[in-house]
């Protein structure tokens, strides 16, 4: 029965750049636009970052320094689990006097999973508990960078000379100086973060921020051109020959994982730093406004602002089935829940013959007619016994049962198709909503009521397969 | 210099050496010999059904652990020519909580840690780690030093032994059965 619970079952459909359908749980609503919003269909803007293990936040320059790595904390090369700093007992000689011996602490890391320790690839134990642990250095750092340099400094030239250009041809109108292309090149080379947060409206403050960075940075940085060799190391004679030793040789996970060095041997494999996670913001495309804002301390999993779609609109679920059969009509009951504090007024209506929403149904339904009301949700109700219930008259063929701020209904389903799969009914459920945001214009009669303004949706739901 | 006593209870055939702490909410049933220092929690099930069983010395069997000597699958316990094969268990081992045992041979100083599940046809040298959740149930000797884990039973030889396991006395308060 607990499947019927399950979120996929119930999809709304949002309109956006693409027509999603998803579950309630998984979408935001955008109360100043009054519209559904998936995850497709804002933006998602980094907030801050942090190290999982640790929870250290990190400002996000220093992050970029140290290419979203945390400083204190290592995965496992073998597992990518998080390693531990183990303490032992090591004897050794006081400095004041060589010939006698005192235990010293030694720390060594250790993984709890898969029990790689440090000692295996022959890292010494430190006598720090942390900080200690070095990364070891990569032949190659130096040529990369330059050459990282160099092709940001031509990334730059020609998104200038393409931004001139385009900027002489639009004069006439509206300048639009930043396109989405010339925004990407910068970014291919991870250019500085200032130019990367463009809004559409402000073109002539970040010209001015480019003419400034030229006059900087005139110097040429040359590099040399990789040379092609004709000669390569040859495979050692024993290739063919040589057993394989399958503990030392390392998985292509645990290679990649450390693209720079790619070890083929597990003793050469190295712990590196933890990766950081980030906190997103979500931001809505079209008005701009944050839909979902988390706290900024990584330890906290609240939300400053979190316009969460179930806290707006009925959430429609599934209560029961009976067997489906082919051509005959079943009852399904549903339930409705009202998250909003006022009472919500909703309809159901079926949708028509070629309605371009309704591409899944595979399956007649007859929703009720008439209006069902929903009461508000009552924080208190639970608390309050002396409360009256009350009353609604709902007609029984209609209403199932009612409880606070949710309540049963019957839809009769005429199952069309005969092939395997789900049967699928899709129907548009149509509510009031009251917006609570701060109205444009300030109300002259006081504390007059929000404006209520009707939404609809169009919701699938998939019932299961046809039981013969 | 094991003294071996006999226990005057309903589980007629379990030898327990002196020095080895067994709770009596453990389930011990059949010929099962349990050597000095081993402790054997409540609720853990030592099941001699197809053969003894020997334990050494040393060893810590958590809650809920089940090391059996069971028939294979497709033998019944009637068919002829099966004879009894003992399970030998060697010392300083650890069954984790929840493990289920049913090598016939295990070696010295490895950890089966928990929910970890062991077929029949394994032989378990020294040193090996079998991983929590994994089940092994191949025909096979698991080289020294061995350890066992993911969800895959990804494998990987360790350098480092783990120090062998200081055991704790064991669970107080829990009525035992006295071995002197």
């Amino acid at each position: 029965m607990a499947s019927l619970l399950q979120p996929d079952r119930v999809l709304y459909l949002v309109h956006g750049e693409k027509k999603i359908r998803s579950p309630l749980s998984t979408l935001y609503f955008c109360r100043y636009c009054s519209e559904l919003r998936s995850l497709e269909c804002v933006s998602h803007e980094v907030d801050s970052h942090y190290c999982p293990s640790c929870l250290e936040n990190m400002p996000s320059a220093e992050a970029k320094l140290k290419k979203n790595r945390c400083a204190n904390c290592f995965d496992c090369p073998c597992c990518m689990h998080t390693l531990s700093t183990r303490a032992t007992n090591i004897p050794a000689p006081l400095p004041d006097d060589p010939s006698k011996t005192a235990m010293k602490k030694a720390y060594y890391l250790a993984c709890g999973f898969c029990r790689w320790t440090s000692r295996d690839v022959g890292m010494a134990d430190k006598s720090v508990a942390s900080g200690g642990w070095q990364e070891p250095d990569n032949p190659h750092t130096q040529r990369i960078n330059k050459l990282i340099e160099y092709y940001q400094q031509l990334a730059q030239r020609e998104k200038l000379e393409r931004d001139r250009k385009k900027l002489a041809r639009r004069r006439p109108y509206m300048p639009l100086a930043f396109s989405q292309h010339t925004i990407h090149v910068v970014e291919k080379y991870g250019l500085g973060t200032r130019l990367q947060r463009q809004r559409p409206g402000a073109p002539i403050t970040s010209l001015a921020g480019l003419s400034l960075k030229e006059g900087e940075d005139q110097k040429e940085i040359n590099i040399e051109p990789a040379q092609a060799l004709d000669e390569v190391e040859p495979l050692p004679e024993d290739c063919y020959t040589r057993p394989i030793n399958l503990p030392e040789v390392t998985s292509l996970r645990q290679r990649l994982l450390q693209p720079d060095f790619q070890p083929a041997g597990a003793s050469q494999l190295h712990p590196k730093h933890k990766h950081l996670l980030i906190k997103r913001s979500l931001r809505c495309r079209k008005c701009e406004h944050n839909l979902s804002k988390p706290e900024f301390n990584p330890t906290s999993i609240k939300f400053k602002i979190q316009l969460v779609a179930v806290s707006y609109i009925p959430e429609v679920r599934i209560m029961s089935i009976p067997n489906l059969r082919f051509q005959k009509e079943c009852q399904v009951l549903l339930t409705l829940t009202n998250p909003v504090e006022n009472i919500t007024h909703v309809t159901l209506v079926g949708c028509e013959e070629g309605d371009p929403e309704d591409i899944n149904s595979t399956a007649k339904v007859m929703v009720p007619t008439k209006e069902l009301v929903l009461a508000g949700k009552d924080a208190a109700a639970e608390y309050d016994e002396l409360a009256e219930p009350q009353d609604f008259q709902d007609d029984p063929d209609v209403v199932a049962f009612r409880k606070s701020n949710k309540i049963g209904f019957f839809i009769k389903v005429v199952p069309q198709r005969e092939e395997d799969g789900d049967v699928t009914v899709s129907f548009k459920i149509r509510h009031d909503f009251r917006n609570l945001a701060a109205p444009i214009r300030p109300s002259e009669e006081g504390d007059a009521p929000a404006e209520a303004i009707w939404l609809t949706h169009h919701v699938e739901l998939s019932l299961g397969p046809i039981i013969a | 210099s094991d003294k071996m006593s006999d226990k005057q209870s309903a589980q007629k055939s379990a030898k327990i050496a002196s020095g080895a702490v067994v709770c009596v909410e453990s389930e011990i049933r059949g010929d099962v010999t349990i050597g000095a220092r081993t402790v054997v929690h409540p609720k853990a099930r030592i099941i001699a059904e197809a053969g003894p069983i020997v334990i050494g010395e040393g060893n810590l069997i958590e809650e809920q652990a089940l090391i059996i000597n069971s028939y294979p699958e497709n033998i019944t316990p009637d068919s002829e020519g099966v004879e009894a094969k003992t399970m030998t268990i060697g010392i300083n081992n650890v069954f984790e909580v929840g493990c289920m045992s049913q090598a016939l041979k295990i070696g010295d100083n490895n950890v089966i840690e928990s929910k970890a599940d062991l077929g029949r046809n394994m032989i378990l040298t020294s040193g090996c780690i079998i991983g929590a959740c994994c089940q092994v149930n191949t025909c096979e000797v698991i080289p020294e030093n061995t350890v066992i884990f993911g969800s895959g039973c990804q494998r990987r030889v360790q350098t480092e032994r783990p120090q062998p396991q200081t055991l704790h006395p064991g669970p107080k308060n829990v009525p035992l059965w006295h071995s002197e």
